[in-house]
C-alpha cells in the first residue's frame, strides 16, 4: 500500500458496562480474550497485517491501562519508520476549553489536526471491541471499485435478530439506499458492524460542519451516515462472511471464548498467515502435571494445571491446583485455583484467587458466574 | 543502569559436537525447554545484569542464531545505548583445528579493543544457568584478581559433563589449573567457560595464547597462566546444565520436568527472554490426554504425551503417544504413532513408522524435516 494512503482511527473509549466488574477499572477493548490476547489486539493486528502503517486509537474511558498497552507499538510490528499506534485522548486546545469526546464522529473532529499531518487519502474508521480478523486493504479495493464516499462494513445476521442492529437497505448492487437504526420491521439483514471507510476530503468537510451543528450528537451512525444518505452521496455496503464477535455482556465473552474450543472454528487463531499479536510475556510454558486431566482445554504459556480441566479456556498464568476441577469456565490471567476447588460455568477475572474446596457456579445455571473477588475456601 | 562491563557469548569449541541436532545449528540455536532457545539463557543473563552491549560469536550455520538474536530488542537491550553484536570468525570451516575462540577473537580484535566498557563478561552459548553477572563483576574487581571464573561443583562427573574443563581450587579459591574432565571421580568442579576480567587483561591473553600456538583456546592460555597470574574462582549454585552431548540435552530437558527445579531457573524477578512467534493457545481435543509434561504454544493435541517436552506448533494426532521424549516445533505426529525417549527434530512428519524408541540414556534421534 502506498505511504499512508489510508489511515486508521480506532473508536475505543467504550466503557462496557454491562461486563460488569471487568471494566470497572479498564476500557472494554482492554478486556482479555481468548488465553493470551486483549481485544483491542484484534483491529491492531488486523491493521497490521492489512499494509495499513499508522493507527490512532482515541481513548476516553479507564484509559491508562489501554493507553500505555498501546503505545508500545512493536508489538503489532507497527513501529517501522513511517509507522505507529497513537493514543490521542481529548486534549485542550488553544481556542476552546477541555472537552470530552462527545460522540463517534467528534472523536475524529477533535484529531483533524492529527490526521491531516498524513494528508490521507482515505480514513479507516474502527471499533476497539470487536473479535473478528479482516483485511481491510480488500474493503478499500472495493471503496475505490465502486467510487464511493464511504463504505460501511456489513453482515447478514438471521432475520428475526435483525430489529436489533443498525441496518442498511441496498438497491442489490451494493448501494446503500436507507439506515434504519432498530428497525422494528427489517426490509434488510445486513448489519453494520460500525467499520467505515471515508474518502477524507469529504469527510473533513462534513465534521468540520457537524462539530458547529447544535442539534447534532455528533455521532456516525445517528448524523454523519444519514446526513451522507440525505445528500445522494456514494455509499456502498461491503459485505463480510467471516466470524465477527461484538462481546457486550459476560455471557457473550465466555461464548466467544468457548467458540476456541470447537476445532472447526471460524476464527482460526492458528493460522500463521494472518496472526493476531499481542504483548509478549517471559515465562514457561504450559506445564500440565502428574495428576492433571485435560479434556478440551485452550490453554496458553505460563499455566500451570495439576487439577482436572474440562471444555475451558485458561489465560496466562493460571494456576489450577491438585484435585481441583475446572469445567465450562474462562480462567483470565494469574488465576489461582487452589487444591480440591470447583469451578463451573463461570467467568474468573483477572488475578483472582479461589480458595481450596470453593465452590463456585453450577452446572445449569443459566447465567454465567463473574467471579472478580477473591474467594475463601470452603469448609468440607 | 548499565554496568561497567560488556558481554561476550562464545560459541561451542570445535572439539564439541551433539549428534543430529548440531548438523543444522549452532548449540546456542538448539531448541530449550519447548518455546526457548539455549542461547537466550545467556543473552538473558546479560540483559538482566544490566549489560547493555554483547557481543554473539557465532562459527558456522549464521542462519538460525542471526533470525533468533536479530536486533535483540526482544533481550530488552537499549536501544539506543546498547546493542548487540553477531561476530563470524574468518576461519569458518567447522571441524577445522584453527577455528577456535582465540581466532575468532583476534579476527575480532579491534572491535573488541574499541569497547568502552574496562571489564568483560564472556559466558557460553551452549550451557544452560542462571547467574547475576553484577554479582561476579563486583567480587572479581573487590579481589583485585586478574581472572575469575564461574564453577559449578557436582557429583556425577564420572558420567555427564563430557566435554568439559573441570578447575582445581585451593582454599582460597585460587584457581590452581584446568583441566579436562576425564571422568576419574565423580565429585568436580566443572568450569562453566565463563570468564571475568579486565578487557586490556583479556586482550593481552587473546593474544599471547594466538602468538604460542594456533591451536590454543581462552581455557588454554589461561590454564597456562594461572601459576604468575591471580586466577579466582567463584562459586555457582542452582540449575546448571552443559549442551555438549545428546544424551546431556536430553537429561538436561528431563530433569527440568520437575515444575520446581524449571520454575527456579524461570523466576519473573530474573525474566529468560525469546523471540516470540506470536503462536496462538494449544488446543486440546476431547481424546487429549497429557502429564507431567511442558507444552509450548500453537499446538493441536489430540493424542497421548507423558514426561515430554512439545515445542511450538506441534500437531499429535489420535492415538498417538509420546513418552520421555522431545518433540522439537512444527512436528507432527499421526495417528497410532509411538515414540519413547525419542528427540525429534523440527518439522519431522512421523507417520508410517509407528514404533520409534531409544533409551533412557540413550536417546533417538530424528532428523530436522524428516518423513518416516
Amino acid at each position: 500500500m502506498a505511504q499512508n494512503e489510508m489511515l486508521a482511527m480506532i473508536l475505543a473509549g467504550g466503557r462496557g458496562s454491562r461486563l460488569k466488574d471487568l471494566t470497572t477499572k479498564v476500557a472494554k477493548p482492554a478486556v482479555f480474550y481468548g488465553g493470551k490476547y486483549r481485544i483491542i489486539d484484534f483491529p491492531l493486528s488486523n491493521c497490521a497485517n492489512s499494509g495499513i502503517d499508522v493507527v490512532g486509537v482515541l481513548t476516553q474511558y479507564e484509559s491508562v491501562l489501554l493507553n500505555s498497552y498501546v503505545a508500545q507499538d512493536g508489538r503489532w510490528g507497527l513501529d517501522s519508520k513511517d509507522s505507529g499506534v497513537y493514543v490521542l485522548t481529548p486534549r485542550e486546545k488553544a481556542d476552546q476549553g477541555l472537552d470530552v469526546f462527545r460522540g463517534t464522529a467528534d472523536a475524529i473532529s477533535q484529531n483533524i489536526d492529527f490526521i491531516d499531518t498524513y494528508d490521507p487519502e482515505y480514513l479507516l474508521i474502527l471499533s476497539g471491541d470487536h473479535i473478528y480478523k479482516m483485511n481491510y486493504s480488500k474493503m478499500l479495493d472495493y471503496h475505490k471499485q465502486m467510487h464511493a464516499d464511504a463504505t460501511i462494513a456489513v453482515r447478514g445476521v438471521p432475520m428475526r435478530e435483525a430489529s436489533r442492529f443498525g441496518i442498511m437497505n441496498t438497491d442489490g448492487k451494493g448501494k446503500i439506499i436507507e439506515f434504519e437504526e432498530k428497525p422494528a420491521k427489517p426490509k434488510s439483514n445486513l448489519a453494520s458492524m460500525g467499520i467505515y471507510i471515508f474518502s477524507w476530503k469529504l469527510l473533513r468537510k462534513m465534521l468540520i460542519e457537524d462539530m458547529k451543528n447544535p442539534d447534532s450528537d455528533h455521532d456516525f451512525g445517528k448524523d454523519i451516515i444519514p446526513r451522507m444518505l440525505n445528500e445522494k452521496r456514494g455509499l456502498f455496503a461491503y459485505e463480510f462472511k467471516g466470524y465477527w464477535k461484538d462481546v457486550g455482556t459476560i455471557d457473550s465473552l465466555w461464548e466467544a471464548n468457548m467458540d476456541l474450543l470447537d476445532p472447526k472454528n471460524p476464527l482460526n487463531l492458528n493460522d500463521s498467515s494472518w496472526l493476531i499479536y499481542t504483548e509478549d510475556v517471559s515465562t514457561l510454558p504450559q506445564y500440565i502435571g502428574k495428576d492433571a486431566k485435560i479434556k478440551k482445554a485452550y490453554i496458553t504459556q505460563g499455566v500451570r494445571v495439576e487439577g482436572s480441566v474440562t471444555n475451558s479456556v485458561l489465560f496466562t498464568g493460571a494456576v489450577i491446583g491438585k484435585g481441583a476441577k475446572v469445567v465450562d469456565s474462562v480462567i483470565m490471567p494469574g488465576v489461582v485455583i487452589e487444591e480440591g476447588a470447583t469451578v463451573t460455568r463461570a467467568l474468573v477475572a483477572e488475578g483472582v484467587r479461589i480458595g481450596k474446596r470453593a465452590r463456585i457456579g453450577s452446572k445449569n445455571s443459566e447465567n454465567i458466574e463473574l467471579v472478580a473477588k477473591n474467594v475463601k475456601g470452603g469448609t468440607k | 543502569m548499565a554496568v561497567k562491563a560488556f558481554g561476550i557469548v562464545s560459541s561451542a569449541d570445535n572439539s564439541i559436537h551433539v549428534e543430529g541436532l548440531h548438523d543444522y545449528r549452532p548449540i546456542g540455536a538448539f531448541s530449550f525447554l519447548g518455546r526457548f532457545r539455549v542461547i537466550d539463557f545467556p543473552i538473558s543473563n546479560m540483559s538482566n545484569s544490566d549489560i547493555n552491549r554483547i557481543q554473539v560469536y557465532v562459527r558456522s550455520r549464521p542462519r538460525s542464531i542471526a533470525e533468533h538474536v536479530g536486533s535483540g530488542r526482544h533481550y530488552n537491550i537499549n536501544s539506543k545505548r546498547g546493542k548487540i553484536q553477531l561476530l563470524f570468525s574468518e576461519n569458518s570451516s567447522t571441524r577445522s583445528i584453527y577455528n577456535n575462540d582465540i581466532s575468532a577473537y583476534m579476527d575480532n580484535i579491534d572491535i573488541i579493543q574499541r569497547m568502552h566498557q574496562e571489564y568483560v563478561i564472556i559466558a557460553p552459548s551452549y550451557m544452560v544457568y542462571k547467574q547475576d553477572y553484577r554479582q561476579l563483576l563486583e567480587t572479581h574487581v573487590a579481589s583485585g584478581a586478574d581472572v575469575t571464573l564461574l564453577y559449578h561443583k557436582v557429583d556425577n562427573a564420572r558420567e555427564y559433563f563430557k566435554n568439559c574443563h573441570t578447575v582445581s581450587v585451593n582454599k582460597q579459591k585460587g584457581v590452581q589449573s584446568i583441566d579436562k574432565n576425564l571422568g576419574t571421580a565423580n565429585s568436580k568442579n566443572i568450569f562453566m567457560d565463563t570468564y571475568c576480567m579486565h578487557r586490556d587483561v583479556f586482550v593481552e591473553l587473546v593474544k599471547a595464547a594466538s602468538w604460542m600456538s594456533s591451536m590454543y583456546t581462552l581455557a588454554d592460555i589461561v590454564n597456562l597462566k594461572c601459576k604468575d597470574m591471580d586466577v579466582r574462582a567463584f562459586q555457582h549454585r542452582g540449575y546448571f546444565a552443559t549442551l555438549t552431548s545428546l544424551e546431556d540435552y536430553f537429561n538436561a530437558s528431563m530433569e527440568l520436568l520437575n515444575y520446581d527445579i524449571a520454575s527456579d531457573l524461570l523466576r519473573s524477578e530474573w525474566p529468560i527472554y525469546t523471540r516470540t512467534t506470536d503462536a496462538c493457545p494449544t488446543q486440546y481435543f476431547e481424546s487429549a490426554k497429557v502429564n507431567n509434561s511442558f507444552v509450548s504454544n500453537g499446538c493441536l493435541i489430540e493424542g497421548s504425551i507423558e514426561n515430554s517436552i512439545i515445542g511450538r506448533s506441534v500437531t499429535i494426532k489420535k492415538g498417538a503417544v509420546i513418552k520421555n521424549s522431545i518433540i522439537m516445533a512444527y512436528s507432527t505426529i499421526e495417528e497410532g504413532v509411538h515414540i519413547e525417549n525419542a528427540i525429534v527434530d523440527k518439522w519431522a512428519h512421523i507417520i508410517h513408522a509407528k514404533n520409534i524408541r531409544g533409551e533412557a540414556d540413550a536417546p533417538q534421534y530424528i532428523k530436522r524435516q524428516d518423513t518416516l
